[in-house]
């Protein structure tokens, strides 16, 4: 049972969750496993780059207002390491100057929380589309 | 050449190097071609949002707060402001904030005419540097040396007062074009930070002498009545024992010159006049003093016609009623009315009078004249300045908290989304996945909770929602209302009075929010008679007892009146007839006035306006919830 579990997670693409607020690290894994990803989840940016997810996850979402390193910040080090994981930004402040910004900066998608399943499955997929 | 070579030689090594040109320590458009970082609006807003509430909460630390904020945002090692002097024509720049490396030279300064910033206001641009001591040597001890230096100008009101600079003292980091966007707007914030500074200097000048002003004519003020007061009694005691006092009667007159000499002279230093009327007879007295106040020649004899023609054609309305209320044999009356003089001037004068009988029980007025001209003029410049700054402050808080309200329920909400939607998919799939779908329910009424605490903390932080129950004289309360909205209602031109039966018996409730309500209605009633110029406005407020054992306040104003039409909605939130109202107020006392198991209702007058009144239980029966 264990083994087999283990093999799924491994051919599932992998979504990495970056984000300070422990009901969306709770919830937004459950609903990617849901759609039939594998799922893990950061509590900062920090924790990420740190981890091996970094060169596995096929895509990251990402919240923007968190303490130490932030979403826009992790997005720059990101290019800087040469890494092109599509990133769909979410975030609970409706701010336009930083939405264009961070689709300047090359983002995949930009959500404003709450957002609906669907919205997110869409996103997903035009991520995952790009690379 | 050699007598500026003797001038100089106080410096020993300098002077030796050749001055370099303005153009060689400038290098201003290497900005455009180095690699610029991304702008960080996050960071920037954030440092905005913080100078603002310094400039709101503490402006004395100001200029110091918004060098740290140019170091921060820059990344420099060293940032302050420099300011032309104010005392010798702008002849120097000092520095009176400096934040980094450069802290300790806090103070000091550069020529006008010969240094970087002076540089910078002559070009009118932003200016980059590159150790400007091989220029200006006297900047050479000043440690340590500056690689770089940008430099930006701002202006208050098109004349230019200073710069803002940065400095990196090693080449491990340069400035580039994103530096110079972010000084540029630091500079119209340094600018508004400058005059907010100044002005606020200037307003503390203000107030002290205000404040000195008012004690020193409130001593005098105070000695006076004492005097008129100790004067007449002397007079009253003297005219009796005239008869046999015969013999002293040189020495007493001599007395009593060197009192009113006294009096006049310390009428003339408070600009009061004092005045004896008998209405009876039409007979009016005035002090020199009030001559000179009403610039009316002195001697000629004044009657109640010669005082109108003084009077300021909209306040005449105050004759009449101080008429009215001498023919009622009222004792006391106060008013504050303006005079308009034959030059058009106008003067403000406050003026009061206590009613007695003389030894033949005819009635008579004695008072005093005060011209408080200038004192009105010093106080409308403190309220408009105090407005200003109020409105800066709510409408900076407002915005704040929808921000923060926005963001903190936001998160929960997201999570319950989340989770509902998770929930969904797992009943739905085949086989349900019915324990997840329990766990993902569970987490969302958790979010749900959040979410209403974070409701119920602002709630408790911006509403009380507990009234503090007291035992309340419901006139004493509507007095304070009165005392501290009286100078508001004066400047309006609102004619106060007050009918409080004092027989009545005293309620039970939240003193303060009760205040509030009575405090809204005078502020309703006196807006209501802004646009009123062809009557007097008059405001009348009445306490009484009520049917069913309960206390009426009502608030009578003689203003544009109701709209039929909306009486159905005037006590509802957000509605509003005021170009710059927020309709709150009504709603809100409605619901403190339910809270007190009251009732609350609007007529309209019979003649021009509209009343409003509230009745609450007395305390007897009461135990409000």
């Amino acid at each position: 049972m264990e083994s087999r579990q283990a093999r799924i997670a491994v051919e599932r693409p992998l979504v990495a969750v970056v984000d300070d607020d422990e009901s969306v690290r709770e919830s937004l894994p459950d609903l990617l496993r849901e759609f039939g990803f594998a799922a893990r989840a950061f509590s900062s940016a920090e924790e990420f780059l740190a981890s091996d997810s970094i060169a596995e996850a096929r895509c990251l979402i990402l919240d923007i207002a968190m303490p130490g390193m932030n979403g826009l910040d992790l997005q720059r080090e990101l290019k800087l390491r040469g890494q092109k994981i599509p990133i769909i930004f979410i975030t609970a402040q409706k701010n336009e100057v930083v939405r264009a910004l961070v689709f300047e900066q090359g983002a995949a998608e930009f959500l404003f929380k709450p957002f609906s399943d669907m919205a997110l499955l869409d996103a997903l997929n035009k991520a995952l589309r790009v690379t | 050449m050699i007598e500026s070579a003797k001038s100089q030689s106080n410096f020993p090594l300098e002077t030796s190097i050749p001055q370099a040109s303005l153009e060689s320590i400038l290098c201003t458009e290497e900005l455009q071609r180095r690699r610029s970082r991304p702008p960080d609006f996050e960071k920037e807003n954030r440092a905005l949002v913080a100078l603002v509430s310094t400039l709101a909460d503490s402006p004395g630390i100001i200029l110091q707060t918004l060098a740290e904020t140019i170091l921060e945002i820059t990344e420099s090692d060293s940032a302050g402001l420099s300011l032309l002097t104010r005392n010798d024509d702008g002849k120097r720049f000092y520095w009176p904030a400096i934040a980094g490396m450069w802290n300790p030279h806090v103070g000091g300064g550069t020529p006008r005419n010969f240094g970087p910033c002076g540089d910078v206001l002559d070009r009118n641009c932003t200016l980059l540097f590159t150790h400007f001591e091989r220029r200006y040597p006297y900047l050479i001890p000043v440690m340590p040396p500056a690689e770089e230096c940008l430099l930006v100008p701002f202006y208050v009101g098109g004349k230019a007062v200073g710069t803002i600079w940065a400095i990196m003292h090693s080449d491990r980091h340069k400035f580039d074009a994103e530096d110079e966007r972010v000084m540029g707007s630091l500079g119209q914030f340094a600018s508004s930070a400058y005059q907010a500074v100044a002005s606020i200097d200037d307003l503390k000048f203000q107030v002290a002498e205000r404040e000195k002003a008012e004690t020193e004519l409130r001593k005098l003020t105070d000695g006076l009545e004492t005097k008129v007061l100790v004067r007449t009694e002397e007079l009253e005691q003297r005219n009796s024992q005239l008869a046999e006092a015969r013999a002293r009667l040189a020495e007493e007159k001599l007395a009593l010159e060197r009192s009113e000499a006294f009096l006049a002279e310390a009428q003339h230093l408070s600009s009061t006049g004092s005045f004896c009327w008998r209405p009876s007879t039409g007979e009016i007295r005035w002090s020199e003093q009030l001559y000179r106040i009403f610039e009316i020649e002195q001697g000629v004899p004044v009657t109640l016609e010669l005082v109108g023609s003084r009077i300021h054609p909209e306040d005449i309305s105050i004759l009449n009623d101080m008429n009215e209320r001498t023919r009622a044999a009222v004792s006391d009356f106060e008013y504050d009315y303006r005079l308009l003089m034959p030059d058009h001037s106008v003067k403000h004068v406050h003026a009061l009078a206590h009613g007695s009988r003389d030894a033949g029980g005819q009635l008579e007025y004695i008072g005093a004249v005060q011209d408080v001209t200038q004192r009105r003029a010093s106080e409308a410049g403190l309220a408009t300045a105090r407005t200003d700054l109020a409105h800066v402050t709510r409408v900076m808080s407002l915005s704040t908290l929808t921000a923060s309200i926005a963001h903190e329920v936001s998160q929960p909400l997201s999570g319950m989304v989340t989770n509902a939607s998770t929930c969904l998919r797992m009943l739905s799939s085949d086989p349900p996945n019915v324990e997840g779908a329990r766990e993902t329910a569970r987490r969302t009424i958790r979010d749900g909770n959040r979410a209403s605490d974070v409701i119920t903390r602002l709630r408790a932080l911006f509403g009380k929602e507990d009234a503090a129950i007291e035992v309340i004289d419901l006139n004493e309360a509507v007095r304070e209302v009165i005392a501290l909205s009286l100078s508001e209602l004066q400047s309006n031109r609102v004619i106060l009075r007050r009918q409080l039966d004092g027989d009545l018996p005293p309620v039970a409730g939240d003193r303060v929010q009760l205040q509030q309500v009575v405090l809204n209605l005078l502020r309703n009633a006196s807006d209501a008679m802004n646009t009123v110029d062809d009557r007097p406005r008059e405001l009348l407020v009445t306490t009484e007892r009520d049917e069913g054992d309960r206390a009426r306040l009502s608030v009578k104003d003689a203003g544009v009146g109701l709209d039929p039409e909306a009486m159905g909605q005037l006590f509802e939130a957000f509605y509003t007839t005021k170009n710059d109202g927020m309709g709150i107020g009504l709603s809100v006392c409605r619901s403190i006035i339910e809270k007190h198991r009251g009732l609350i209702w609007a007529t309209q007058n019979d003649g021009p306006g509209a009343t409003f009144s509230f009745s609450i239980p007395c305390r007897t029966d009461t135990k409000v919830q």
